[in-house]
C-alpha cells in the first residue's frame, strides 16, 4: 500500500540544516496496522505527513497504492488524499467555524457525494456523537472532538488511514475509546492503518511496530498480539 | 464554481457574522466609494434627463437663428416659408446696458432682453404679480429681477431709466425659461417690449446686440431636418442655426466635465476603499491559515479554497456596494440643490437604474480585483502547516502571485478608463494615480524601513511606536497611501480655491481696472473722460481705445463658408463679431511670438495686422498670410505681420486682431475704456457715467469677479463633498489596519502593563505611532496636493502657482490630528483590559 524508499527530509533552522529523516525505507502492505513509535523529535510525524503528501521530501520517494507522490502537483496530491487517504491529527484540527456535522461533511462535499449531510449524520452516529452534531468544536470535549475528527477521516472510506498521535491530547480512558474505534474500523473495512504514537502500550494494538530514532528505523518487528 | 465553495463561503460568513466588527471596515470601504460613484452618476443622469426634457424651453424654441446683426432678407426668406407651413416665430434682442434710478441717479449693469408678444414659445415666464408678459411690457413696461430692485432701492410701479427712455417696473421676473442664470451672468435681467428697446436708443452702430429668432415648428415638422435645411439655405456663416437638442452647449459641457471629474474623484474613493479591501482580505487570510491547511489535508485543491474565499469576499463586496448605492442616492439628492443654481429649472432627483448598476458593478469588480492579490496566497499555504501549528504560524511563504499582478492592474486601469469616458482623461488619471501610489507607498515603506534601522531611542514611547510601524502585518504603507490620497485631494481643492480666490480678488490685482466702459461714441470721449475724473475726485484717468466692429470674411483669400466651420468646437471663432483696434506701436505687455511689429512706412503701404497666436492657429494663418474683415459692408484685407501671445487673465483690454494705423480710417468707431478707481468711488463713477452718458455701459470688474468666485465656490463645495468620501474611506482603511493588529497590540499593552507601564505610557506609545502615520501621510498628501494644484493651475488654468505654507501646514496638522483621533478611537479600549485573564489564555 505504501512504499518508501531512501526518504530524506532536511529542514533549515536559522543558519543550520537539521536532518529530520535520514534515509528511511519502508513498505506497508495493504490492510496492515502499523504503529510507528519513537521518542519526541525522532521524525515520526514528518514521516506520516510525507506519506500523505503534506510536504515534499528532500530526497527519496513515497508511493501510495502504486502512485509516486513526488510526481504529483499540489492539487493532484489533494485529490489523492480526498479519494484514498484519511488523516487524524493529535490536535484534532477541526474547522472552528463549522459544526460537528459540517466538519464531517467537508470531505463528502469535496468529493461531490450526494446527500453528504445524511452520510455525515450516520458517520457521527457510528462514533457515538449523533446527539452532538450541531455543536461547534469549541463546545465539544477533547475526546468528542477527536471522535468527530475520526468520523471525518472515515468519511470517504479511505484505503489508507494515517493517525498522528490520535490520543496524545486525551486522558487514557478517552484515548482507549479512540484506539478501539480505529482498530474496529481497520478490522471491518480492511483498510491500511499507520499510527504514530510514543506510547508503547498503544503500539501493542498494531500488527507491526516500527521504531524510529534520529530519523532512522532502529527496529521493525511484527507484533503477534496485534489487533 | 463548485458547490462546495458556495457552501463553505456561506458557513464562513455565518461564523463571522457575530463578529461583524471585523467585516464593517471592508463593507464601509466599498460603500463609501460606491456611494460617491452612484451619487455623481445619478446626478449626471438627473441632469441629462432634465436638460433633455427642458431642451426646447432652454433654447426658447425648436430652432434658433442667432446673429450679431439684424437678420438680412436672405435669412428672413426661409423663415417666412416656415411660417407659411405653420411655424411661429418669436423675436428676441439681447444686450448689456445700464439701468438707472431716475431721481437719485443710482445705476446698475443689467442684461437687457427685448421680446415680442410671441415670447416665450416654450416654457413659462413666471412673474410676480403673475400675468402675460406681452400685456405687462408694451412700449413702457419693464420686468426686472429682484436683485435689481434691491440694488437701486426700487419697487414694482417705480420708474426705471434705460438709455434715453424711462420705463415703469411692471413686475418681478421669477423664472425665465431660456436663461441659465447661475453661470456667469453679467447682471440682473431686465425684460422690455420690442418697442421699448427701440425707445432707449441703445441700438446704435457698434453696440453689441444679439438678435435671436426663435422658431416653434408644428408637430409634423422634424426639427433636426429643418435645421439642416436652414443651415444650407442661410448662406451667412455668422448666423448660427441651432436645434433644441444642441441647446446650451456650454452648459452641457460644463456639467459633463464637472460630473466626469467628480466621478473620477469618486473612483479614487473606491480605489482607496480597495486598499482597505486588500488589507482586510490579507488580515482575514492570516486568521484562516490553519483552516486552509486543514482543508488541503482533507483533499481540497487551492482553486476550491480560493473560490470559497472569493465568493465570501464578493458577498461582502455586494453588501458594501448595495449600502453604497443607498448612500449614493443621498449624495445624489445633496448635489442637486448645490449645483441647481446653474440651470433655470428644477433638477428632478430620480432613482436611475443605470448609475446604480454601474456603481454596483464597479464596486464588485474593485472588491474582486483588490482582494484577489492577497487571496491568491491561498496557494502558498502548505498543508504541512497543520503539523507545525501553532509553533510555525507564519504560514505564508515568500511566494507572491506576481503573475496575477498584471491582470489585476489592467482591470483597475480599465475601470478608471471606463469611468473617465476618455482615453486622455483616463490616462492622465492613471498616471497621477501611479505617481501618487508610488510616492505615498514609497514614503510608507521608507518609514517602516527607517523605523527598523533607527538607533536605539531613549524614549520608550517612540521606541515602541517605531517597532509597531514595522511589525508583521502592520500595513504601514497601505495606511499612508489611503490617508495620503484623501489629504492630497483636499489639499488640491484648498490650494486651487486659494489661488483662484487670489486671481479673483481685485484688491490684490493692482494692475487690473475697476471698470470696463463700452460703447462710448466718438463725440462722447471728452465728456466721458471728464465725468470719470470728476466723479472719482480726480484720481482716475481712463484709458480709451478705439474699437471697430467687424466680421471675419476670408482667410488667405478664401471666404468663410458655413460648411467649413459647422460642428467644430471653435466655430465661434469664425462667426463672432470681432472688435478690432489699431495701434502704431505694440500695447504695453505685448509678447510677439512670430514676426515683428510694423514700421510707420510699412503701415502706410497697406493694411497690416497682428493676430493672437491661438486664433492664428485656429485660422491656419501665419506671418505673411492674410485675413479679410467685413467692416459694416466694407471689406478690409490685411497682411499678418506678427503673432502675439495674449494673457486673457490680465484683465486689461485685449484684442484678437490689431490693425496698423490708418487701415481702419473712416470705419464706424466707438471707444472702450478702462479705469482703476478706488473702491469707495466706484458707485459714484458708475452712477455719474450712467447719468451723463446713458448709452455707455459700465462693467464693474469687482462684481464680475465676485460672481465668478461664487460659481467656483459652489463647484469647490461639490468637489469637497466627494473628496470627503475619499478621506472617509482612508480613515476607515486606517481603522481597519489598526483593528487587524488588535490582538498583537492587546498582548503588547498587557505585557507592558504587567511589566509596570502605566496606561498613560502605553497610550503615549500608541499615540506616537499614529502621529508617525499621520505625519508621513500628511507630508506625502500635501506635497502631492501642491504638485497636482500646481499642474492644474499652470497648465490647465494658466494661473500662477504660489507657495501657500499656511494651507500646507494646516493640511499636515489636521492629518496628524485626525490620525491620532481615529487611532485613539480604534484602540483606546485596549488600554482598559486586565492583564491576567489574557495572559492565562496565552
Amino acid at each position: 500500500m505504501v512504499e518508501i524508499h531512501d526518504l530524506v527530509m532536511r529542514l533549515r533552522s536559522g543558519d543550520r540544516v537539521v536532518t529530520i529523516l535520514d534515509g528511511i525505507s519502508l513498505a506497508v502492505p495493504a490492510r496492515q496496522f502499523v504503529a510507528i513509535t519513537g521518542p519526541s523529535g525522532s521524525g515520526k510525524s514528518t514521516l506520516l505527513g510525507l506519506m500523505a503528501g503534506l510536504d515534499r521530501p528532500t530526497a527519496g520517494s513515497v508511493r501510495v497504492d502504486g502512485v509516486e507522490l513526488g510526481a504529483l502537483g499540489e492539487d493532484a496530491l489533494a485529490r489523492l488524499r480526498l479519494a484514498r487517504i484519511g488523516y487524524v491529527f493529535q490536535s484534532f484540527h477541526l474547522i472552528p467555524t463549522l459544526t460537528a456535522l459540517e466538519n464531517v461533511a467537508v470531505p463528502l462535499e469535496l468529493a461531490g457525494i450526494p446527500d453528504p449531510r445524511a452520510r455525515a449524520r450516520r458517520l457521527l452516529d457510528d462514533v457515538g456523537l449523533g446527539e452532538r452534531r450541531d455543536h461547534y468544536p469549541a463546545q465539544l470535549s477533547g475526546g468528542e472532538q477527536q471522535r468527530v475528527a475520526l468520523a471525518r477521516a472515515f468519511a470517504n472510506e479511505p484505503a489508507l488511514l494515517l493517525a498522528d498521535e490520535p490520543t496524545g491530547n486525551l486522558d487514557s480512558a478517552t484515548g482507549a475509546q479512540i484506539i478501539d474505534l480505529l482498530a474496529a474500523r481497520h478490522r471491518e473495512r480492511d483498510m491500511t492503518l499507520v499510527m504514530v504514537t510514543h506510547d508503547p502500550a498503544l503500539a501493542e494494538h498494531a500488527d507491526r511496530i516500527v521504531e524510529l530514532r534520529d530519523g532512522r528505523v532502529t527496529a521493525d518487528r511484527s507484533n503477534g498480539a496485534g489487533a | 464554481m463548485n458547490r462546495f465553495a458556495v457552501w463553505m463561503a456561506w458557513r464562513e460568513t455565518r461564523a463571522a457574522w457575530p463578529h461583524v466588527g471585523s467585516l464593517w471596515g471592508v463593507l464601509a470601504c466599498v460603500a463609501l466609494g460606491v456611494g460617491a460613484l452612484v451619487g455623481v452618476g445619478g446626478f449626471a443622469a438627473d441632469l441629462d434627463r432634465t436638460l433633455g426634457r427642458e431642451a426646447r424651453a432652454l433654447l426658447g424654441g425648436d430652432l434658433e437663428l442667432r446673429s450679431a446683426r439684424p437678420l438680412d432678407p436672405a435669412t428672413e426668406a426661409p423663415l417666412g416659408r416656415l411660417v407659411q407651413r405653420g411655424a411661429s416665430i418669436a423675436r428676441v434682442r439681447e444686450l448689456v446696458g445700464m439701468a438707472r434710478e431716475p431721481t437719485r441717479g443710482g445705476a446698475a449693469l443689467v442684461e437687457l432682453k427685448a421680446v415680442d408678444d410671441a415670447y416665450p414659445l416654450y416654457g413659462r415666464l413666471e412673474t410676480a404679480p403673475a400675468g402675460h408678459a406681452g400685456a405687462r411690457l408694451g412700449p413702457t413696461g419693464a420686468l426686472v429681477q429682484a436683485p435689481l430692485l434691491a440694488r437701486l432701492g426700487l419697487r414694482v410701479g417705480d420708474p426705471l431709466a434705460i438709455g434715453a427712455a424711462t420705463f415703469t417696473i411692471s413686475g418681478v421676473i421669477e423664472k425665465e425659461p431660456d436663461r441659465a442664470a447661475g453661470v456667469f451672468s453679467l447682471g440682473p435681467r431686465v425684460l422690455l417690449g420690442a418697442a421699448g428697446l427701440d425707445r432707449t436708443g441703445l441700438i446704435q452702430h457698434g453696440s453689441r446686440v444679439r438678435y435671436r429668432a426663435l422658431v416653434r415648428l408644428p408637430d409634423s415638422v422634424d426639427a433636426r431636418a429643418t435645421r439642416a435645411a436652414l443651415a444650407r439655405e442661410v448662406a451667412d456663416p455668422s448666423v448660427r442655426v441651432t436645434s433644441f437638442d444642441e441647446a446650451q452647449p456650454g452648459l452641457r459641457r460644463f456639467f459633463s466635465q464637472l460630473t466626469t471629474y467628480l466621478g473620477l474623484v469618486g473612483l479614487v474613493g473606491l480605489f482607496v476603499g480597495g486598499i482597505g479591501v486588500a488589507a482586510g482580505a490579507s488580515a482575514f487570510l492570516r486568521r484562516k491559515l490553519l483552516t486552509i491547511a486543514i482543508l488541503k489535508c482533507l483533499g481540497a485543491g487551492s482553486r476550491t479554497i480560493l473560490a470559497t474565499y472569493l465568493v465570501q469576499t464578493l458577498a461582502l463586496g455586494l453588501a458594501g456596494s448595495l449600502a453604497g448605492a443607498a448612500l449614493g442616492l443621498v449624495v445624489q439628492s445633496a448635489l442637486a440643490p448645490l449645483l441647481a443654481a446653474f440651470v433655470p429649472f428644477e433638477i428632478e432627483t430620480r432613482l436611475a437604474p443605470a448609475p446604480v448598476v454601474r456603481g454596483l458593478a464597479t464596486g464588485l469588480l474593485t472588491t474582486l480585483l483588490c482582494a484577489l492579490w492577497p487571496l491568491l496566497q491561498v496557494r502558498a499555504v502548505p498543508p504541512a502547516l497543520v503539523l507545525r501549528w501553532p509553533v510555525d504560524a507564519s504560514g505564508l511563504g515568500r511566494r507572491r502571485p506576481w503573475l496575477a499582478a498584471l491582470p489585476i492592474a489592467g482591470g483597475l486601469a480599465a475601470l478608471a478608463l471606463a469611468q473617465a469616458g476618455s482615453l486622455v482623461v483616463g490616462g492622465l488619471f492613471l498616471l497621477a494615480a501611479v505617481v501618487a501610489l508610488g510616492l505615498l507607498g514609497g514614503a510608507g515603506l521608507g518609514m517602516a524601513r527607517l523605523a527598523r534601522r533607527l538607533p536605539w531611542l531613549p524614549w520608550v514611547a517612540w521606541r515602541h511606536a517605531l517597532r509597531s510601524l514595522h511589525r508583521p502585518g502592520s500595513q504601514t504603507a497601505g495606511v499612508v497611501v489611503a490617508l495620503g490620497v484623501g489629504v492630497m485631494l483636499l489639499t488640491t481643492v484648498a490650494l486651487l480655491d486659494r489661488a483662484l480666490g487670489r486671481e479673483l480678488d481685485l484688491e490684490r490685482r493692482r494692475e487690473a481696472p475697476s471698470f470696463f466702459f463700452v460703447d462710448i461714441q466718438p463725440d462722447q470721449a471728452d465728456t466721458f473722460a471728464r465725468t470719470v475724473s470728476a466723479a472719482s475726485g480726480g484720481t482716475a484717468r481712463p484709458v480709451l481705445t478705439p474699437v471697430v466692429r467687424s466680421r471675419l470674411a476670408a482667410i488667405d483669400g478664401k471666404p468663410i463658408v458655413r460648411e467649413q466651420w459647422e460642428g467644430r468646437e471653435d466655430a465661434w471663432r469664425a462667426t463672432r463679431e470681432y472688435a478690432l483696434t489699431y495701434a502704431a506701436a505694440p500695447l504695453p505687455g505685448t509678447v510677439l511670438t512670430r514676426g515683428r511689429w510694423w514700421t510707420a512706412a510699412e503701415a502706410a503701404t497697406r493694411p497690416r495686422i497682428s493676430v493672437e497666436d491661438e486664433a492664428a492657429r485656429a485660422f491656419g494663418v501665419d506671418v505673411g498670410g492674410t485675413l479679410a474683415f467685413d467692416v459694416q459692408g466694407v471689406r478690409v484685407e490685411a497682411e499678418v505681420m506678427s503673432l502675439r501671445k495674449v494673457d486673457w487673465h490680465s484683465l486689461s483690454t485685449n484684442f484678437f486682431v490689431i490693425f496698423s494705423p490708418g487701415a481702419l480710417d473712416g470705419a464706424p468707431t466707438t471707444y472702450i475704456a478702462t479705469a482703476r478707481i478706488p473702491a469707495s468711488a466706484e458707485p459714484a463713477v458708475q452712477d455719474a457715467v450712467a447719468a451723463a452718458l446713458p448709452n455707455v455701459t459700465a462693467i464693474p470688474v469687482r462684481d464680475i469677479l465676485e460672481r465668478v468666485a461664487g460659481v467656483l465656490d459652489r463647484i469647490a463645495v461639490a468637489i469637497r463633498v466627494i473628496a470627503l468620501f475619499v478621506t472617509g474611506a482612508g480613515l476607515v482603511v486606517m481603522a481597519g489596519a489598526l483593528a487587524a493588529t488588535r490582538a498583537q497590540r492587546l498582548y503588547e499593552s498587557v505585557l507592558l502593563k504587567t511589566l509596570g507601564a502605566t496606561r498613560a505610557r502605553v497610550a503615549r506609545a500608541f499615540a506616537a505611532e499614529y502621529a508617525c502615520l499621520g505625519l508621513v501621510a500628511g507630508i506625502g498628501g500635501v506635497t502631492l496636493g501642491a504638485l497636482l494644484a500646481g499642474i492644474v493651475l499652470v497648465w490647465v488654468m494658466d494661473v500662477p502657482w504660489t507657495f501657500e505654507p499656511g494651507t500646507l501646514a494646516l493640511g499636515l496638522t489636521l492629518t496628524v490630528a485626525v490620525a491620532l483621533a481615529v487611532g485613539a478611537l480604534a484602540t483606546f479600549r485596549l488600554l482598559g483590559q486586565k492583564p491576567l485573564p489574557l495572559l492565562r489564555r496565552e
